[in-house]
């Protein structure tokens, strides 16, 4: 048994009274895919944005591939990490965001480029000949000269899929990425994810509303409730065969609403 | 009969220093309003401050006085400037405190999104300001700057009192020799309005040029 990638202790989170993570603990193992369902406001996204450093823990500490993400370790001691410490973090983990975040004054290209070159020290040529690859995989390659006002949301997000793949990311964060999609334009972004899921050895972790896809992708689902891991299992366990009545009322409640499980 | 020609190259030359002023007066502007405006937002305490200061002392007294001050004051305490170098200092520090406004609005203006998308690819703080956040700001920035760089041409004529001979001070030099006001003044108007046509539609090509692509994104 290897080594967890993801090791979180007792971290807890408030917005001003809001308690929204409440001592969590959870653990996520190399190349594992987890899917985290649960009610909005439950914490799930914060998990995600604390992971990428969007935000800071109150307390608790986390581990990323063994190491402290939020402090140093000092003669024994842990101190506060500072934005070096993170810097070199942040290279382990990459996003992708609901609202895609592509910067609108660089074409299609230079946003997958831009961090590769000024981050990596990357030569121009080579950035770009390894975007060009991953907007192939995306099925963007032709839209590489493309401002992102020209794209369509789906397209968009597949864009900033291969923006965050640029860094070659050991974990990948999806947070509700195709919430922000018309309907036809889930598929081609779920489509993606799949090959990501099935070619790549990352760690992927998932918040997402399609409960459909969350359970042919997951090694694991963790469902959330008030900042807490309420229920985790098996996809199969979880969808087909919940323990917990909240885990139970809110399956309910989001296949009446029409999301195919 | 008046012998209009010569006069008229005596205001011709005028518009010369007026507009040199006016150039000179930007660039200064500019450099000061991106220092300060920056530094507004600077995370150290004593850069703020600094900026605020700089701000509020510039914005907060007359131009007319910040000019006697550099021309006549500054003398006193060993620094001795030319009228031009005078008319640049105080127009240049002037306007660059309302430009430092306009920068620290327009980066401000950016949303948090586009800091977030720097942080998860992981850039610095400079380079998300120099590579992301800076170049989107700009074309915020650029309808105001167009509006102070007018101002800063039209509060030009506040240095003929110093006198440095610019469009102002010419038209005086010719009232005072004809006795007539109404061609120098006349003359000087239009001057003064063309110089400003002239700057809001440079701004107004380089707005357009900026924002190509970005149709439907921004403002």
């Amino acid at each position: 048994m290897s080594a967890p990638i993801i090791k979180i202790d007792g971290i807890s989170k408030s917005f001003g009274t809001f308690k929204v993570l409440d001592g969590l603990s959870m653990q996520v193992m190399p190349r594992e895919k987890l899917a985290l369902i649960g009610p909005s406001g439950s914490g799930k996204t914060t998990i995600l944005r604390i992971l990428m450093t969007l935000e800071r823990i109150d307390s608790g500490h986390i581990q990323i591939d063994g190491e402290q993400l939020y402090h140093i370790e000092r003669n024994g001691q842990l101190l506060p990490a500072d934005e070096r410490h993170l810097a070199r973090m942040r290279q382990k983990i990459g996003m992708v965001f609901q609202l895609f975040n592509l910067f609108p004054h660089k074409s299609v290209i230079d946003n997958v480029t831009l961090a590769p070159i000024l981050t990596k020290g990357m030569p121009r040529a080579a950035a770009e000949k390894r975007a060009m690859e991953l907007l192939d995989m995306v099925g963007m390659a032709d839209k590489a000269k493309a401002m992102p006002a020209q794209l369509s949301g789906g397209q968009k997000q597949r864009v900033a899929i291969a923006r965050a793949l640029a860094l070659q990311p050991r974990i990948m964060l999806f947070d509700e990425v195709t919430s922000a999609l018309d309907p036809e334009l889930v598929e081609e972004v779920l489509n993606v994810l799949w090959r990501l899921c099935s070619e790549t050895d990352m760690t992927m972790l998932l918040v997402t509303h399609e409960m459909g896809f969350a359970h042919d992708f997951a090694d694991r689902v963790l469902f959330f409730d008030r900042g807490k891991i309420v229920e985790e299992g098996k996809p199969d366990e979880i969808f087909r065969n919940p323990k917990q009545e909240r885990t139970q009322a809110f399956l309910k409640k989001i296949i009446a609403a029409g999301h195919r499980v | 009969m008046t012998q209009w020609s010569g006069y008229f190259g005596l205001i011709l030359q005028g518009a010369l220093v007026t507009i040199e002023l006016t150039l000179m007066g930007s660039v200064l502007a500019l450099i000061m309003a991106f220092l300060a405006g920056l530094g507004r937002l600077s995370r150290f305490f004593a850069i703020r401050a600094l900026a605020t200061a700089y701000i509020e002392f510039f914005r907060g007294t007359s131009i007319f006085v910040q000019l006697f001050w550099a021309y006549f004051v500054l003398p006193f305490i060993g620094i001795s400037l030319t009228p031009l170098q005078a008319g640049v200092l105080a127009l240049g520090l002037n306007v660059g405190a309302y430009g430092a406004e306009v920068v620290r609005g327009a980066i401000q203006s950016i949303g948090r999104e586009q800091y977030e998308a720097c942080i998860a690819v992981n850039l610095g703080r400079w380079q998300a300001m120099r590579h992301v956040i800076l170049p989107q700001a700009l074309l915020v920035m650029l309808p105001t700057f167009g509006n102070n760089a007018i101002e800063l041409l039209k509060a030009t004529a506040v240095v003929s009192l110093i006198s440095l001979t610019d469009l102002t001070f010419q038209a005086q030099v010719v009232r005072s020799q004809t006795g007539n006001t109404l061609v120098p003044f006349t003359t000087i108007l239009v001057i003064y309005f063309a110089l400003a046509l002239i700057i809001s539609w440079g701004v107004r090509s380089l707005e357009r040029r900026m924002a190509r692509g970005l149709d439907g994104v921004r403002v």
